[in-house]
């Protein structure tokens, strides 16, 4: 009997980003919790985001985490402490901002798609009427048949 | 007078033979042509007025030979002077044979007993010495007859009348042509040979010296049968009691034999022509009749006339074996019945795909085999084979001779038959003939078949085509100005046909010959490229004058010439071009302009690669069509990168605020 060839095993970091977020949070609570409160909707796009490669949550979290950098700096100056994080997360500025930029990159990450499609039918529409007229031409001139 | 040959037809139709002599239709000589229409002439030029022009039918060819052999004018005979086409008694274009008028009537109606000394001197001599001449050109005559011989004042020798109007023998009735002949459809009677004219002559002479015509009140089938029983001395001849000398004279000459009779050279001393002893049995009777058909057959030579002629029932009769049974036990001819025995087992021991072409072969050997001086018989038509131009063109208004004609010559029967009687025939002419006519006749295309072969076979038939009906076309050099006015009479006439295409097929050298060969038009497409290089050919070689009428016509129904190119701006520019140089009257302009091998080399390429260039984008547009769920997945792909690719620009710039900041 040939022996099969077993196809390379791939071992899943998850317990890896586990272990770091355990670690974040036994170490530094405070920006656990402002880091977890602020990327709200970027984690709540990785759960829902079935597409590989998670290309929504992917983008709603990088804009999260851009507008996460100044809070996690001022909470980083204030100590890290729960009293400055609470303080933080009260400001709807802070919370506003970061959850707006979240949005932000989900609405550009679903409505990117519709306009690339356009623009790509557009151009495929303009190469399909040259060829079309270029043929009309050859035909009329030499007596060929009508494109079916 | 010397012969002038056939006289040039221009446009209009000439009045005049070979420029010399006038036909004049408003004098009918009706005795004058042995049996055919006949009209005064006069010469033009030396203004001799004792001329006659005996008019050819349509559908019965003049004879080519003696017209063209017989150049200087022979005592005692109507030698042809000219023919040529010229207007007949009701204006139409009729064709006529100018001769010498006889020196008075014929002896038809003026039948006295002639005394021996006047048949001798007056009629055998002068006679025997025309036939000797015509022997000497390779002519036969083969119209002697009660009609078509004259008598010009007491004393003077007879004359013979004019056998050039018709075909040989045409008009020749069973009383004056051996059996052999008279057997034959009068049309394929063939040639033959001097010795049936000195039989003709014999005849004359016996009706001469009893001063009435024998077997008078007999029909002509009743005058073959009585022949065939008899012998021609014994039905002719009977009991009459005719001058010593006469007799003997007439044993000679009625002889069943060709090779009996005497020959003109030795007719002229009838003293030693008389004592030439003819070994003539008289032929075997049986003892009961064998009824063949409507035939009650009593000897050899009837029983192959019986077979030869009802084909249906000779092949029954010699299937069952009532022939040979008869054969070898009524008339006792043992020898003869084995060698038809041994023909009808050998076909009844083959098994051939052509089950009736087989029979006829069985039938035509046997009728070969029963009577060696029997004609060619094939499926009940008897015929010579140098008789069978006039044949085809008789058939060509009766489909069922000529569906037996077309059978035998595809089956190369003329052949078959010669090697049965090889010591009466040139075999490997017969055979050659055969092959030619048999090629002739499956030559496929428009200019092919029994029409072409029927120009051939007869040198001197005019073309048949009803575009040039009421014309007289006789030459290839008459065709284009018949055409043009055929043309310009009715533009909506076809400018080709299958008569004409044959016509031209037949009397073109090889050069013409196989642009008649090639020609492919039809009734959807009367003229294509084939037909236009034809008539541009005969333009150039024989009318250089412009043909207004056919080019115009050509220009009009191009288009099938035309749409052999493919570019279809070429096409235009095409026709545009063609209806100026048809204006001018020049087939071989337009002809160069529609055939341009450069520019149709050029053309094709040009289409070729067109064709290359749309199969091409066909290929793209289908790709295209096709990929509309890929382009889909691409525009997704991709705007999902880019939207990344803005996160992660968005991320960096804080980051890097951050550090500055």
């Amino acid at each position: 009997m040939p022996a099969v060839a077993r196809p390379p095993r791939r071992h899943s970091l998850a317990w890896l980003q586990g272990l770091g977020c355990g670690a974040v949070v036994a170490l530094v609570p405070a920006m656990a919790l402002l880091l977890g409160v602020l990327l709200l909707p970027g984690l709540l796009a990785v759960l829902y985001d079935r597409q590989p490669g998670r290309p929504v949550a992917r983008t709603v979290l990088m804009c999260g985490t851009a507008a996460s950098i100044a809070p996690v700096l001022a909470l980083w100056g204030a100590g890290t402490t729960i009293d400055a994080c609470v303080g933080l997360l009260g400001d709807l500025r802070v919370t506003g901002t970061a959850w707006s930029a979240a949005a932000v990159g989900w609405i550009l990450a679903e409505l990117a798609p519709v306009v690339a499609l356009v623009v790509l039918e557009a151009i495929t529409a303009a190469r399909t009427a040259r060829l079309r007229e270029a043929r009309d031409k050859l035909a009329a001139e030499w007596g060929f048949e009508e494109e079916p | 007078m010397h012969h002038e040959g056939t006289a040039k037809m221009a446009t209009p139709p000439e009045t005049s033979i070979a420029g010399r002599y006038t036909v004049l239709p408003a004098q009918p000589m009706p005795e004058a042509g042995g049996g055919l229409p006949c009209f005064a002439a006069k010469d033009s030029r030396s203004g001799d007025t004792g001329l006659i022009a005996i008019q050819v039918r349509r559908d019965a060819p003049a004879r080519a030979q003696p017209l063209q052999l017989l150049t200087q004018p022979i005592d005692g005979l109507l030698t042809p002077l000219a023919h040529g086409p010229a207007p007949g008694p009701r204006g139409e274009a009729g064709y006529f044979v100018i001769c010498p008028a006889p020196p008075g009537p014929p002896l038809t109606g003026r039948l006295r007993p002639w005394p021996e000394a006047a048949l001798i001197s007056l009629a055998l001599r002068p006679i025997a010495l025309v036939l000797e001449k015509l022997a000497s050109h390779n002519v036969t005559h083969r119209a002697i007859r009660l009609n078509n011989v004259f008598e010009g004042r007491r004393g003077q020798p007879l004359v013979l009348g004019a056998a050039w109007a018709a075909p040989p023998a045409l008009h020749q009735p069973a009383l004056f042509d051996p059996p052999y002949s008279a057997m034959c459809h009068p049309a394929g009677r063939g040639d033959g040979r001097i010795a049936d004219d000195v039989y003709a002559l014999g005849v004359l002479l016996l009706a001469l010296a009893l001063g009435r015509v024998p077997l008078t009140g007999l029909d002509e089938a009743a005058i073959l049968r009585r022949k065939l029983e008899l012998g021609s001395h014994a039905a002719l001849v009977g009991d009459e009691r005719l001058p010593a000398m006469v007799s003997d004279l007439l044993r000679g000459m009625l002889a069943e034999d060709p090779e009996h009779r005497p020959t003109p050279t030795l007719l002229l001393d009838p003293a030693v022509a008389r004592s030439r002893r003819v070994a003539a049995r008289p032929p075997r009777r049986a003892q009961r009749a064998l009824p063949v058909g409507e035939i009650a057959v009593w000897d050899a030579r009837t029983l192959a006339y019986a077979l030869g002629t009802d084909a249906d029932q000779g092949i029954g009769a010699l299937r069952s074996g009532t022939a040979v049974q008869w054969l070898r036990r009524s008339l006792g001819d043992v020898q003869l019945a084995t060698r038809v025995d041994e023909l009808v087992h050998h076909r009844l021991a083959d098994t051939p795909s052509e089950e009736l072409r087989a029979d006829l072969m069985m039938l035509m050997g046997a009728v070969a085999a029963i009577d060696p001086l029997a004609p060619l018989c094939w499926h009940g038509v008897a015929l010579w084979p140098d008789g069978l131009g006039p044949l085809l063109l008789a058939a060509s208004g009766d489909p069922a001779l000529a569906g037996k004609l077309q059978d035998m010559i595809a089956t190369e029967a003329a052949a078959n038959w010669g090697s049965l009687r090889p010591e009466r025939c040139d075999v490997p002419l017969l055979r050659m003939e055969a092959r030619q006519n048999r090629a002739y006749l499956a030559t496929p295309g428009l200019a092919g078949g029994q029409a072409r072969l029927t120009y051939l076979l007869n040198p001197v038939l005019p073309c048949a085509s009803p575009l040039v009906a009421d014309r007289l076309v006789m030459r290839l050099s008459d065709v284009p100005a018949a055409i043009e006015a055929a043309v310009a009479a009715n533009p909506k006439a076809v400018p080709m046909d299958a008569q004409l295409a044959a016509f031209i097929a037949a009397r073109s050298d090889s050069r013409t010959e196989a642009e008649a060969n090639a020609l492919t038009s039809n009734a959807q497409n009367p003229v294509n490229l084939p037909e236009l290089r034809l008539l541009a050919e005969l333009q150039v070689r024989y009318h250089p004058k412009p043909l207004p009428a056919l080019a115009a016509s050509i220009a009009g129904s191009a288009a099938p010439m035309i749409a052999a190119w493919m570019n279809r701006p070429r096409r235009r520019e095409l026709t545009g071009q063609l209806k100026t140089l048809a204006a001018a009257g020049q087939l071989l302009p337009m002809l160069a302009l529609l055939e341009d091998p450069p520019g149709r080399s050029a053309d094709a390429a040009g289409a070729r690669l067109a064709a290359a260039e749309v199969t091409q984008i066909d290929a793209e547009l289908a790709a295209i069509a096709a990929s509309a769920d890929e382009r889909r997945a691409t525009a997704t792909r991709l705007a999902q990168e880019i939207a990344a690719g803005a996160g992660l620009l968005a991320l960096a710039v804080m980051l890097v605020v951050a550090v500055l900041g």
